[in-house]
């Protein structure tokens, strides 16, 4: 499974670090990086958290 | 397929935009969408439904947010009237000044203030919570964040309650706010650099547009977003806040308790009373709704207080816990419209009920006055009778 990352679209509100600090984080230039982008079953929750929490949709699972 | 369930209420009423928790429930029950021949309406009413919408927005166009094509008209062309992909160059310079990436460097600024304020009301013993803490922080916010000064200061309140008013159906409350949506409409389109002061937000708009990184014309439109939908929303989610700690002193104890509680407790404020009681979508097509028909060209209330208490969504929906901290609540909208100044909102009410929590060991209010509004919800005043400081 992957993590898709709408860049445009991600406006650093941060809220997706909250809920999956293992897969993510906002650098200090305040742009998400995504730490692991390939995840496997075990990290498939969080992963949905973080995509479920976004308020502009801009991060996936697929 | 079948056609949605019907009902006679009329979501404007006065009784109805008071207090629309039961009239949410009742819809709710009906049905995920409920047509309403009022207002020629078809209602979204459950959480998923409504997430769903928000997010799908090649079915449900953002084009007819009101609820009266005035207002729909006067809209046309920003950011918040338009879908992708117009929206989405619209809306990354409406953000690129207001991201939370934007604002890092305000936060002590803010947190200063919101102490500096609420010491002094503390300090005082009792006060109107709403004059002196709801309107008073966010105005002094958002104008020193924009630059305005003078008169547009003084006027802010009442043109950005009015830009909201007008999204209602033509009712007395659209018409008689019309001319005052119209001043500010008037002041946004000939503003220009030097009204603003000197380094604020709405000064680096101006300067995007000279550099050609926004189109010509547009800095007035984006200055009126930022006072349009900024300024009503967070007066109500402000007053919320003191409303729902002084009726709840077991919850402020919770957050006094634990610090880290209050992003979810704004969380709860959220859901608990949305701002915004209701948005509008257009239906582009047929839209199939859990086996429900949704006619092309359809006007689309979304209740959004409904689905933030929508029972299949949150366990024990009309209890007000802090310690739910419901992050996906829909006070803020969802999806490509997700309310674009979220993280400016959040600085504030965070910088608010910190220092509140810190400040303050039990608030007693008296009874709070509200008076009918067509999409906000907020409360008018609030006399803080006594304040027992931690
Ligand atoms: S929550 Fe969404 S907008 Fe915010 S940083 Fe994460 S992906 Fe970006």
């Amino acid at each position: 499974m992957k993590i898709v990352l709408d860049r445009p679209r991600c406006e650093g509100h941060g809220l997706c670090e909250e809920a999956a600090p293992q897969l993510m984080h906002v650098d200090d230039d305040g742009e998400l990086v995504l730490d692991r982008e390939e995840i496997d079953e075990a990290d498939a929750a969080l992963a949905n958290a973080a995509a479920r929490v976004c308020p502009v949709a801009a991060l996936r699972v697929e | 397929m079948s056609t949605p369930p019907t009902s006679d209420v009329d979501l404007f009423a006065d009784q109805v935009v008071l207090d629309p928790c039961p009239v949410h429930a009742e819809l709710r029950e009906q049905g995920p969408v409920v047509h309403l021949p009022k207002n020629g309406v078809y209602a979204l009413t459950r959480y998923d439904v409504i997430r769903g919408a928000l997010a799908d927005w090649e079915s449900f166009s953002s084009t007819s947010i009101a609820f009266n094509p005035m207002a729909n008209q006067a809209l046309t062309g920003t950011s918040l009237a338009s879908d992708p992909p117009a929206h989405t160059r619209l809306r990354a310079t409406l953000t690129e000044n207001l991201s939370p990436r934007a604002l890092r460097g305000l936060k002590g600024r803010i947190e200063a203030k919101a102490d500096a304020l609420v010491a002094e009301l503390v300090e005082q013993g009792s006060f109107e919570a709403v004059d002196a803490l709801a309107r008073a922080f966010p105005l002094e916010v958002v104008a020193d964040l924009i630059g305005f000064t003078g008169h547009v200061r003084d006027n802010m309140l009442r043109w950005g309650q009015a830009a909201m008013q007008v999204l209602g159906p033509m009712n007395q409350r659209t018409a008689e706010n019309f001319p005052i949506a119209g001043e500010l409409y008037a002041w946004c389109s000939e503003v220009t650099a030097d009204d603003l002061a000197e380094g604020s937000v709405g000064r680096g708009i101006f300067d995007a547009e000279a550099r050609g990184a926004i189109p010509e014309g547009t800095a007035g439109h984006i200055i009126h977003q930022y006072l349009g939908a900024g300024v009503d929303t967070t007066v109500a989610a402000i007053g919320n806040v003191v409303a729902l700690f002084a009726a709840h002193p077991d919850q402020l104890d919770l957050v006094r308790a634990e610090p880290s509680l209050i992003p979810g407790a704004f969380n709860e404020v959220l859901r608990f009373w949305s701002p915004v009681n209701v948005w509008g979508r257009l239906a582009t097509r047929d839209v199939d709704v859990e086996g429900t028909v949704i006619p092309a060209g359809a006007q689309i209330a979304v209740l959004l207080g409904a689905g933030n208490r929508d029972p299949r969504h949150y366990d024990d929906p009309d209890t007000f816990l802090v310690e739910r901290n419901p992050v996906d609540h829909l006070s803020f909208g969802y999806g490509p419209h997700g309310c674009a100044g979220q993280g400016l909102a959040r600085l504030e009410a965070h910088a608010v009920i910190e220092a509140l929590s810190r400040r303050v060991k039990r608030l007693v209010a008296g009874p709070e006055v509200r008076v009918p509004s067509n999409i906000t919800r907020s409360i008018e005043e609030l006399p803080v009778l006594e304040v027992i400081p931690a």
